[in-house]
């Protein structure tokens, strides 16, 4: 070889050595050549549909990019959510793209699978609903979620076609005490909403409506404009409940009561009220009866049923006394104890009694989740299908066989080799597995439905993307196989148009476009009480009322923020997102009161052994104090046996334990068993925690004031320079002092971004986080990488408890502060914290080598480090927001203010020629949170919102004494000590 | 030449002993080191070599899966990669200090130890260089620290005391090589005039036509000089620049100005420790109990004390600052390290840093070979755990409680911190055999003068 040869191969060989060694896969770009109408290439259509999470039915807008939903937000015109999404409205994205979901019809073939194609599975559907209506009638059985009015009367009528009794609707909370205790005391089977914002005084007995009760977005939103600072006073909220929930954590007093014992405050209070005079407008009859049956209830009587303090009663006693409007809210959707009906009767009767109008009660807007039916009535559809000789049995989009306790023997009556069972389902969950045939449909985001969550507000579904399967709609499926309909001609939108027209809420065609467009119809039906006296047998129940547990050990099964009923356990950013209140991620822990733990001598993190009379389950324990000590709660949600990678084997199912027994008043589940015995296992378990500690350690972090000391407070007159007395310094040139700065102030041109935080408006549901995870491509670590400690989490929702009284907790949502000092800035080598023009901290993602010197110098701990590249199994990929660089590993990253929000308002206001307008620029966190914690703007402006909240006297800055000008100002929680 | 004893000062035991030595028994025991190895050094040699392929192989699988392979997290970012840099950086500090400061100062016990410790230096600083690299989350871009001019005008942020330490390590890494060989070339020499086949042709090309000719002697003792004279600001810059990299940042227990002093100190105590640890056994292999003698390893052992109660002083100034600032945050973190999940490090690290050395306080205990040997080994592992009580610690539990948590190293982390003491074992076993270890000049020099060059 000679010297050229051996220089080219040389050069050759190197530079392809080169080329070849990237850590970029490789991509591929297409460009449609003839794009649909709608779609611009960069630019977002936004579709209005309804979120189906849970029957609550917030409207949404559905964010498509170039042909892909990417985003989920609330629709601001909708009525019961207002723009606002729960944590599991915004993760309802991840179901479309779900790795797991099924994407053809598959019949089971012995042991196996066998894949069908849809017209197969039609034809299959066909011929075993003509089978079986030839035999006979009621030979089909049908069980569905809550679904819209259409939808449900089109299921009725294909079930008449085919002979049988329509079909049953199944919630996993479906409020039967509630249901039964308005129709004692109002005569009407049906969940009524609350005009909570309008009350002064507050009382829940376990009501949880901040998390599953109802229709939680709508309910925050409402709770926290009654709970507001008004002319530095704030209304009251009262919670009684044997476990907390984060509604008791957000209460001004939560009283902790023996499992049962809220019946009797409530009639306690009752009994206060009649002889406050109160109650005249009631029957006399009503009342005698009434009387008689609270007249035992004395408050030291109280206090020993009841469990409560004395005081706390007389409190309760005084404020509802002096209050004009309260409204008295009875059991949660967890239901768990057996005087749930007579709680929720005596709550009714409460409210009738201290409000003779009710209009605080709105009986024509009603909660859909009314439709449902009860527990009893459930197990008995399934009890039936034997002895019915019931043929086919049609599940759609429920899960029984996970909801209902293993004693139910849900399993066996499925697997009963004479009934055919079709679910219809994307997942193979519990019920799925068993049935014969699993028939996929569209998700809501994909197809025509309708779904009022609240009667008399029409709420429409659109497919808000294109399909990336070929499942059809259910709607569809049963016009075709019931109907034989030819959907070329004639679908379930069609079906829907005709059922909106005939309903009145359209006209025409230009009317119904523009329901589509806009989500809905949205004319709530003006309240309208209904005209009924009260029946002399309202409180008839409520001379039989079980005692309370006040020395048994409890255990009970707690519906879910995140999971709700279980469904939401295989979307990877619900199971990620760890739960408000114990901070802990991908697990079920046993939640124990420190007493408790104590005398069975378990610590936390051991591994327990709870054994009911029903089943038995090893939970890790975790020591949490707001909970009565004879209780101990696991939230409803985790541990499927079969439910996609996300949800198999993680986490506990409590409902094992539970009874299969429902509550014979009510016919509701019994989500509270007793007696349970619990044995220390000897192992213990790495809990997947995201907090470090549960108290602030005295640091200036998350802050309240009472609201006498906002009142007369004089500003602090003398600043030092130490933690809490260091002046308030704004992000701004005017911040800059040249006794404490070394270097010169920024100079912003025109925008400083800056965000407030509310800290008086958190209730610490962690919506926020899911926005975030969703808008800027958040990778999913999973439980391993929780426990090591390298969560992802932008925005993390920080929950302090006081160390004084464990039982009251502050939520700060703590994200990048954007400092106008930032200590990552100047640590950085290769300047990839970069400050812009704007005052944000930009991180460049291209730039960062990974000396992680910005996160260690960082004293909020917000920067995140990407230990290894993100995983999004196919199609998960598909939501990545194309605007928002997806990181590799080995790199910084952290809150951005949404950056990409911003300049996409800069484009736009530049081809309009003009400023950013105030509150043109939304971030995911603040766009969502139902509360409305977060403001965000432009500091430099000081006609913007934010500028002009930061003059609120509760602001403050989180660790401002080091100087680091934080660009995100809080606003101090206001308590008042009750 | 004949040797001429004339004792200058009569209790200096060091040069009484030295009155054995000639030069031929000087040249004669250094250049018996050189010899052919026999099979059981390759043996250790190969087994080093496979301990480096470990630690680079798990190297190889950081970069390809992610540093998540190593047991860092938030909020602890900074795991035993960096301790282990500022660990070998210590080491490295001893070398020089004795080499260059002790030069200056004349102490003459300096002469025998100095090479292997300048070597020791030069091997410490290598290896305390690779760390920051295995540290980085994408090393294929560690080029964007270096000032490369290009198109898009992008800078390295000379505020950053990463910056600092790049200067400082390269500066600290030049100097000592160049200061270790222009201290080698007469040696270099001696073995060239020696040695016979390959091995002359390689010595007469890196001993550069020394010939040993008087000028050539007047401008190395003057060039040996300045080295020094240049060399002694590096050992107390290059461990404070390090210190930097905590003393700049804002944390808890990090921001403090005591910090340079302080990591010098340490690291001249750990350098030290680790200067004994290799004399030891090299004196006993290569039979050099007549050039170290045990007179040379009681002053280091002497040295040993001063520098372990600079570092017990500077503990015990940490804990009072943080009392006397009354900073909530600082009172928090010094009464969390020696009482919370890192306190059995924290108290490793007082007593075998502090507490321990004190022993050579007992002339029994410093003249006694295994009590020098063993006491040295647990200053080691106690300086070893003094960066990991710095490093981890505050970060673990700094300003917002909500996002403590804490680390433990993993497999990998262990791997390449075998790999590193691989490298650095198989480097200073491949340097005893090939060149020489003591130097013979110097060891001539003190013969006559009892000092070092240049008088």
């Amino acid at each position: 070889m000679d010297r050229r040869t051996f220089l080219k191969i040389a050069g050759t060989g190197s530079l392809s050595i080169a080329a070849g060694c990237t850590s970029e896969a490789e991509k591929t770009l297409f460009s449609l050549v003839q794009a649909p109408d709608d779609m611009v290439t960069g630019k977002a259509a936004w579709y209005a549909s309804t979120c189906r999470e849970c029957p609550a039915g917030c409207g949404i807008l559905a964010k498509n990019r170039e042909g892909r939903i990417i985003k989920i937000e609330g629709n601001p015109l909708h009525p019961i959510n207002k723009g606002k999404l729960c944590i599991r409205g915004q993760s309802a994205l991840q179901r479309i793209y779900h790795p797991d979901r099924i994407k053809t019809p598959l019949l089971k073939d012995k042991d196996s699978w066998r894949p069908l194609s849809f017209s197969k599975a039609i034809q299959l559907l066909k011929e075993k609903t003509l089978a079986a209506s030839k035999k006979g009638p009621n030979r089909i059985r049908m069980l569905t979620e809550v679904v819209g009015e259409s939808l449900l009367s089109l299921f009725s009528k294909s079930l008449h076609k085919w002979q049988s009794a329509g079909p049953l609707v199944f919630e996993p909370y479906a409020y039967e005490s509630l249901k039964r205790a308005n129709k004692e005391v109002f005569g009407l089977e049906g969940l009524v909403s609350y005009n909570m914002e309008d009350a002064d005084l507050l009382i829940s007995c376990g009501a949880d409506f901040l998390e599953t009760w109802l229709s939680p977005v709508e309910y925050a939103r409402k709770f926290k404009v009654m709970h507001a600072l008004k002319s530095g006073q704030k209304n009251l909220f009262f919670h009684v409940s044997p476990y907390q929930s984060l509604t008791g954590a957000n209460a001004d007093l939560w009283m902790s009561c023996h499992p049962g014992g809220e019946t009797a405050i409530v009639l306690g209070l009752i009994k206060e009220a009649l002889r406050d005079g109160k109650g005249q407008h009631l029957p006399e009859s009503v009342r005698l009866s009434l009387a008689r049956a609270v007249a035992a209830y004395t408050s030291t009587r109280i206090a020993g049923l009841s469990g409560i303090r004395t005081e706390h009663y007389k409190t309760l006693v005084y404020r509802l006394m002096d209050s004009r409007k309260p409204l008295i809210l009875g059991s949660g959707s967890g239901s768990a104890d057996a005087n749930a009906l007579q709680t929720n009767i005596a709550a009714n009767l409460l409210n009738l009694i201290l409000d003779p109008d009710l209009t605080l009660l709105d009986f024509a807007n009603r909660h859909r989740v009314e439709t449902a039916a009860s527990r009893s009535q459930v197990l008995n559809f399934f009890q039936a299908l034997e002895k019915d000789s019931v043929d086919l049995l049609l599940i759609n989009n429920s899960n029984p066989v996970f909801a209902f306790p293993p004693e139910n023997r849900l399993k066996d009556a499925l697997q009963n080799g004479s009934v055919f069972v079709v679910s219809f389902s994307n997942f193979m969950d519990e019920t799925s597995r068993l049935a014969d045939l699993i028939f996929p449909m569209g998700l809501p985001l994909e197809t025509w439905d309708e779904y009022e969550g609240k009667s008399g507000i029409g709420s429409t579904l659109q497919p808000a993307m294109g399909r990336l399967n070929e499942t059809p709609n259910i709607g569809d499926v049963f016009l075709e196989s019931a109907f034989e309909i030819d959907l070329s001609e004639n679908n379930f939108k069609t079906y829907l148009f005709a059922h909106f027209m005939r309903k009145g809420i359209i006209g025409d065609e230009k009317g119904w476009v523009q329901t589509v467009r806009q989500g809905g119809t949205f004319s709530p039906t003006a309240s309208d009480r209904p005209d009924r006296s009260v029946p002399d047998s309202a409180a008839d129940l409520l001379h039989s009322i079980s005692k309370p547990l006040d020395k048994e050990l409890v255990f009970t099964a707690a519906p879910s923020i995140r999971f709700f009923d279980g469904r939401g356990a295989n979307l990877p950013w619900l199971c990620e997102i760890p739960d408000p209140l114990t901070k802990i991620a991908w697990q079920t822990p046993l939640l124990m009161h420190p007493k408790t733990l104590a005398s069975h001598k378990l610590n936390h993190g051991d591994v327990a052994n709870i054994r009911s009379k029903w089943g038995s389950v090893e939970a890790p324990v975790y020591e949490y104090e707001g909970l009565h000590p004879n209780v101990m709660v696991m939230s409803i949600g985790q541990g499927h046996g079969s439910y996609g990678r996300y949800a198999e084997n993680v986490g506990l199912n409590p409902v094992q334990l539970l009874s299969p027994k429902p509550e014979p008043l009510s016919g509701g589940p019994r989500f509270a068993v007793h007696p349970v015995s619990i044995h220390n296992t000897g192992l213990s378990m790495a809990m997947a925690h995201t907090d470090g500690s549960r108290i602030q350690h005295g640091r200036k972090i998350a802050l309240s004031v009472s609201p006498d000391a906002l009142k007369h407070g004089k500003p602090h007159k003398k600043h030092g320079l130490t933690m809490h007395d260091f002046p308030f310094t704004l992000p701004l040139p005017e911040g800059y002092d040249p006794k404490r700065d070394f270097y010169p102030p920024h100079d912003h041109d025109t925008y400083r971004w800056g965000m407030v935080v509310d800290l008086d408006k958190c209730i610490g549901c962690a919506a926020c986080t899911a926005a975030c995870y969703a808008e800027n491509n958040l990778g999913v670590v999973g439980l391993k990488q929780m426990i090591e400690g390298r969560e992802m989490a932008w925005l993390r929702v920080e929950r302090y408890h006081d160390p004084v009284r464990m039982e009251k907790i502050m939520f700060l949502p703590m994200l990048c502060q954007h400092c106008d000092n930032a200590p990552c800035e100047s640590v950085c080598p290769v300047y990839a914290p970069h400050h812009s023009k704007e005052g944000l901290n930009n991180q460049i993602y291209n730039r960062c080598i990974g000396t992680r010197f910005c996160s260690q110098n960082c004293p909020y701990k917000v920067r995140r480090f990407n230990w290894f590249d993100s995983q999004w199994p196919a199609p998960l990929h598909l939501q990545l927001n194309p605007d928002v660089t997806v990181r590799s590993k080995g790199v910084m990253e952290k809150c951005s203010f949404c950056v990409q929000r911003i300049k996409q308002a800069h484009g736009i206001a530049k081809n309009e020629k003009r400023m950013i307008l105030d509150g043109e620029v939304v971030p995911a966190c603040v766009q969502t949170c139902p509360t409305g914690v977060f403001t965000f703007g432009n500091l430099m402006d000081k006609t913007s919102r934010a500028r002009q909240m930061v003059e609120d006297p509760r602001r403050y800055q989180v660790m401002g004494y080091l100087n680091t000008k934080p660009a995100v100002i809080y606003l101090k929680k206001v308590v008042q000590d009750i | 030449m004949e040797t001429i004893y004339k004792p200058q000062r009569p209790a200096d035991k060091l040069k009484i002993k030295m009155h054995e030595l000639t030069f031929a028994k000087i040249d004669q025991t250094v250049l018996d080191t050189l010899k052919p190895p026999s099979r059981n050094y390759w043996l250790i040699i190969a087994i080093l070599f496979l301990g480096i392929l470990f630690g680079a192989a798990c190297w190889g699988y950081q970069i390809f899966k992610g540093v998540g392979v190593a047991g860092m997290n938030n909020p602890v970012a900074w795991g035993t990669y960096l301790i282990n840099f500022v660990f070998w950086v210590g080491i490295a500090h001893s070398g020089t200090l004795i080499s260059a400061i002790l030069h200056l100062l004349r102490a003459g016990w300096r002469n025998p130890i100095a090479r292997a410790a300048e070597t020791m230096t030069v091997f410490a600083v290598c290896i305390a260089g690779l760390f920051p690299f295995i540290h980085l989350g994408r090393v294929w871009l560690v080029f964007y620290m270096l000032p490369i001019p290009n198109q898009r005008n992008l800078w390295p942020n000379f505020q950053s005391p990463l910056m600092f330490d790049v200067v400082a390590i390269s500066t600290y890494l030049t100097v000592s090589v160049l200061f270790w060989y222009t201290g080698m070339l007469p040696d270099l020499a001696v073995v060239r005039d020696r040695a016979t086949g390959i091995r002359k042709k390689i010595f007469t090309v890196i001993s550069l036509g020394w010939t040993g000719a008087h000028e050539q002697w007047r401008h190395y003792t003057r060039g040996y000089l300045f080295f020094a004279a240049l060399a002694t600001p590096l050992v107390i810059s290059v461990h404070s620049v390090v210190s930097w990299d905590f003393a700049l940042g804002v944390v808890p227990g990090w921001h403090t100005t005591i910090f340079a002093p302080y990591f010098v100190a340490g690291a001249i105590h750990s350098g030290l420790a680790m200067v004994l640890t290799l004399m030891i056994p090299l004196r006993k292999l290569f039979h050099y109990e007549k050039i170290i003698t045990i007179a040379v390893l009681e002053s280091v052992a002497k040295t040993i004390i001063f520098t372990g109660l600079i570092v017990g002083f500077a503990y015990g100034t940490e804990f009072f600052m943080a009392w006397y600032s009354q900073n909530p945050l600082e009172m928090a973190i010094f009464q969390y390290r020696p009482t919370g999940d890192y306190a059995l490090g924290f108290w490793i690290m007082v007593i075998c840093n502090t507490m321990i050395p004190l022993l050579y306080f007992f002339k029994r205990i410093r003249t006694s070979i295994p009590w020098l040997f063993g006491i040295a080994i647990f200053v080691n592992v106690g300086m070893w755990y003094e960066r990991f009580v710095i490093i981890i610690s505050s970060v673990s539990r700094d300003f917002i409680p909500h996002a403590w948590g804490l680390y433990s190293p993993t497999f990998i982390e262990f791997g390449i911190m075998l790999g590193a003491f691989c490298i650095f074992f198989f480097l200073f076993l491949l340097f005893v055999k090939h060149l020489p270890s003591v130097s013979m000049t110097e060891m001539k020099e003190a013969l006559d003068q009892g000092a070092s060059h240049g008088n």
